[in-house]
């Protein structure tokens, strides 16, 4: 069976009620929400409980799920949100932050000085240019499923992705930039 | 153009979680059952205090038609009551099972 037609079956499922699909569901799409929230927001720890809230809201919405949508889309759309409002809510940032460092590997022990830079020029880009980049240059998004998870107009995704990228391998130093 | 873009990726990779992590899945399980549990709980409790509610408001009416018939169906309703409650129990709260995945 096909990834997307194993996730049908799922989604069905867990609209007629079974919390064990939608568990599967969790288990097959933790990694592309996690990542996509890490990348997004930078903060591993908030990522984390942001993916955990997607979740959450996800089961609650199951029911609103079109038959044959990628679920993948559409939880990184609800991750999205979820991390626009706690970008609004900057208290919640600033009250994680010490448990963020806590868990966080030590960057200079783990990181490269590429890597470093990259998170660095990741942070600088505006909100839904830096969720743009993290869907179509990281997870493999094309523009038009980007568009769709994030809301936002076709041509504005595609001008996203082609700054954010421009930027990035400026800050890389990559003359393809 | 490619070049680039893979070496993007690969520090992107970086970033990756574990393909599978029973802790993150199974925190999100229990957040999910627990916010069932809850709902459940409040309907349950919006259901008894609608029909006590509602029994109070007929008991006046009520009271005479029962007390003329409890003598006689009183043991029956007992055995009703007990059988239904035994039933519920020993079912549990009915759910679609999960596909099985090829």
């Amino acid at each position: 069976m096909t990834p997307k037609g194993a996730d049908a079956m799922l989604v069905a499922a867990a609209q007629r009620g079974s919390t064990e699909a939608f568990a599967r569901l969790v288990q097959r799409h933790q990694q592309a929400v996690r990542a996509f929230l890490r990348r997004a927001c930078g903060d591993w720890a908030l990522a984390d409980d942001l993916a955990q809230e997607t979740f959450l809201a996800a089961w609650g919405r199951i029911g609103q799920l079109r038959a044959g949508a990628s679920v993948r889309a559409w939880l990184c759309g609800i991750s999205y949100r979820k991390h626009l409002s706690a970008l609004r809510s900057g208290s919640r940032r600033r009250a994680r932050d010490a448990r963020y460092e806590r868990e966080r590997p030590p960057a200079a022990a783990t990181m490269t000085d590429e890597r470093l830079a990259l998170e660095a020029a990741m942070a600088e880009l505006p909100a839904d240019q830096r969720a743009c980049v993290a869907l179509c240059l990281a997870a493999d998004f094309s523009h038009a499923e980007a568009a769709a998870a994030l809301a936002l107009p076709l041509g504005t995704v595609k001008s996203h992705v082609a700054r954010g990228r421009a930027r990035l391998l400026q800050v890389l130093g990559d003359g393809d930039a | 153009m490619r070049e680039a873009d893979e070496r993007l990726k690969a520090l992107f990779a970086a970033d990756e979680p574990p393909a599978t992590d029973p802790a993150f899945s199974a925190a999100v399980m229990e957040a999910v059952l627990r916010r069932e549990f809850v709902a459940e709980l409040a309907l349950l409790a919006g259901a008894a205090a609608v029909g006590a509610l509602t029994l109070w408001a007929v008991w006046p009416a009520l009271a005479p038609a029962v007390e003329a018939v409890s003598e006689a169906v009183a043991p029956l309703a007992a055995t009703l009551a007990l059988a239904i409650g035994t039933i519920f129990l020993l079912r549990g709260p009915r759910r679609a099972p999960a596909p099985a995945e090829s």
